[in-house]
This record gives C-alpha cells, sequence and structure tokens, in this order.
C-alpha cells in the first residue's frame, strides 16, 4: 500500500486541491465536470443531474484534504463519481421512486475513466480562435443573454436575470436558445462540432 | 416556444434552488416527463461546453456555480 503522502505527491494537482488551493480546483473542475456528467447520463431521466452534480463537486472540495489516492489515474474524479452516486441514490429514496439499480451505479464508477476529456481551449489557438469570431458575430440580444448567465454563474433565477435586460423570461429563454444555435451553427463552419465532441 | 419547450430550457440553467443548503432539483425540472428529462441533460452538455469554451478558464457556468458557493461558505 502506497503511502498517502507519496501518492499525492505524484499528483500536483491533487497536492494543491488538499491544500485548500481554489484555482488548482478551478482548473481540475475545467476537466472533471463534462466526464462527471456524462457518468450520470443514464441516470438523467430520474434525478436532476445539475444539482446532483454541483452538490458532489462542491463536496469533493469538502473532502479533499482526507482524501487517500488509490494511486490510480482519475482518482479524484471518481471519488466525485462515488459521491454523485450516493447523492443519487438519497434522491431517488427522497423522491420515493423505484430504488436505482445498484449494479448500474457500480459501473458508473469503472467507466467514467472512459470518458474522454473536451479539447482544452486554452491550449489550443485555432479553437480559441474560431470561438472569438462566433461569440464576436453574435446578434446583440442573443449576445446579452448568453452573457448575463456566464455572468451569473448559476447565482441566479432566469425570471432575474431577464428583469435585469429588461426582457420577458419566454424572450431570455427563446435568446439563449438563438445564442446556442447561432454559435453551434457558426463553429460548425469553422470544422468545430461540439455535437460530435460530445460523443 | 412551447410549454415543453420552455421547461426544458429553464431547466439548462446552472442555477437551482437551495433552501437549507443542499441543491434541490430545478422545478421545470420536476414538471417534465422522463423524454423531457433526458433532453434536458443533452441540452445542458452542449450548453456546458459552449460555455466552458468561452471561458477564458475553460470554466461552465456549472463549474462557477461550485466555486461561488465555496467562496461562500
Amino acid at each position: 500500500m502506497p503511502d498517502r503522502q507519496d501518492v499525492i505527491a505524484a499528483d500536483p494537482i491533487v497536492t494543491a486541491i488538499a491544500a485548500g488551493d481554489a484555482s488548482a480546483f478551478a482548473r481540475w473542475l475545467a476537466g472533471a465536470e463534462p466526464r462527471l456528467r456524462q457518468s450520470l447520463r443514464s441516470l438523467a431521466a430520474r434525478i436532476d443531474v445539475e444539482s446532483v452534480l454541483q452538490e458532489a463537486l462542491l463536496r469533493v472540495w469538502q473532502v479533499a484534504p482526507r482524501f487517500v489516492p488509490d494511486g490510480e489515474p482519475d482518482a479524484l474524479l471518481r471519488l466525485a463519481v462515488r459521491i454523485a452516486r450516493n447523492l443519487a441514490i438519497d434522491a431517488v429514496r427522497r423522491n420515493r421512486l423505484e430504488p436505482l439499480d445498484t449494479d448500474a451505479l457500480e459501473r458508473l464508477a469503472a467507466s467514467v475513466s472512459l470518458v474522454a476529456p473536451p479539447p482544452d481551449v486554452r491550449t489550443d489557438p485555432l479553437l480559441r480562435r474560431a470561438i472569438d469570431e462566433c461569440r464576436r458575430k453574435l446578434p446583440d440580444k442573443p449576445a446579452k443573454a448568453l452573457h448575463a448567465r456566464l455572468e451569473s454563474g448559476g447565482s441566479e433565477p432566469d425570471e432575474r436575470l431577464a428583469e435585469r435586460l429588461r426582457m420577458r423570461r419566454n424572450t431570455f429563454l427563446q435568446n439563449i436558445v438563438r445564442a446556442r444555435r447561432f454559435l453551434a451553427d457558426c463553429l460548425r463552419r469553422h470544422g468545430i462540432d461540439l455535437a460530435v465532441e460530445l460523443t | 416556444m412551447t410549454d415543453r419547450e420552455r421547461l426544458v430550457e429553464e431547466a439548462v440553467t446552472a442555477w437551482r434552488p437551495s433552501g437549507t443548503g443542499e441543491l434541490r432539483p430545478h422545478p421545470a425540472w420536476a414538471d417534465l416527463d422522463a423524454a423531457g428529462r433526458l433532453e434536458v441533460f443533452e441540452v445542458t452538455r452542449l450548453q456546458r461546453r459552449l460555455e466552458s469554451a468561452l471561458d477564458a478558464e475553460g470554466l461552465s457556468s456549472t463549474a462557477r456555480a461550485v466555486l461561488a458557493r465555496i467562496r461562500r461558505a
């Protein structure tokens, strides 16, 4: 059994997170979030993946100082999957739904390493340039709606964001849809298909 | 925009109610059937990918929401 300090020292990002470095946690989040989300796909009809995901990621941060990695790849991500799985079981119990298939849940942790991380936009200048160009071309109102959601970082409901932009909630939502479609189409014209990337 | 489309789009936001600290499902998500909830999952995945691509640090609104909760704690 490897010594905890040796295993942690082998992964500098885990070391930094365990020491309470929030920017290291942010860097880890950027790669871990899409992989953890994808691992919860089979539960998406029964649990609100977004709330379970956020709660699980928060708890990873809270337990990281006591976390003992097993020396295998993606140890922190696999911990996140276990936490998310337990939160999913709690949510199903709370809502008195049919219990989740425990075998399927066990497979979640095993499958997460198979989900490839998305390309890192920070280190891909071509992707960065295409995204900046598409963003500049976004029509005004969809751009404002999208910007408002990004800026709020999930801290405010859409009603409040819409009110600030002096839009009706439906108009705000329509503008979000328009922004997403516009950006996805624009990126596709640059040879970047996010839907394919996500499969 | 139909009622169903509106519910799906509302549930795509990273905002979630948090009465006692732990996050709760979005009310719009709770009003959807299984097919609608799967659609929320797929649209959210695309939306978050776009958000992280647009963000200089590669962070989506989900990641930003988690970091904000850490700062508030």
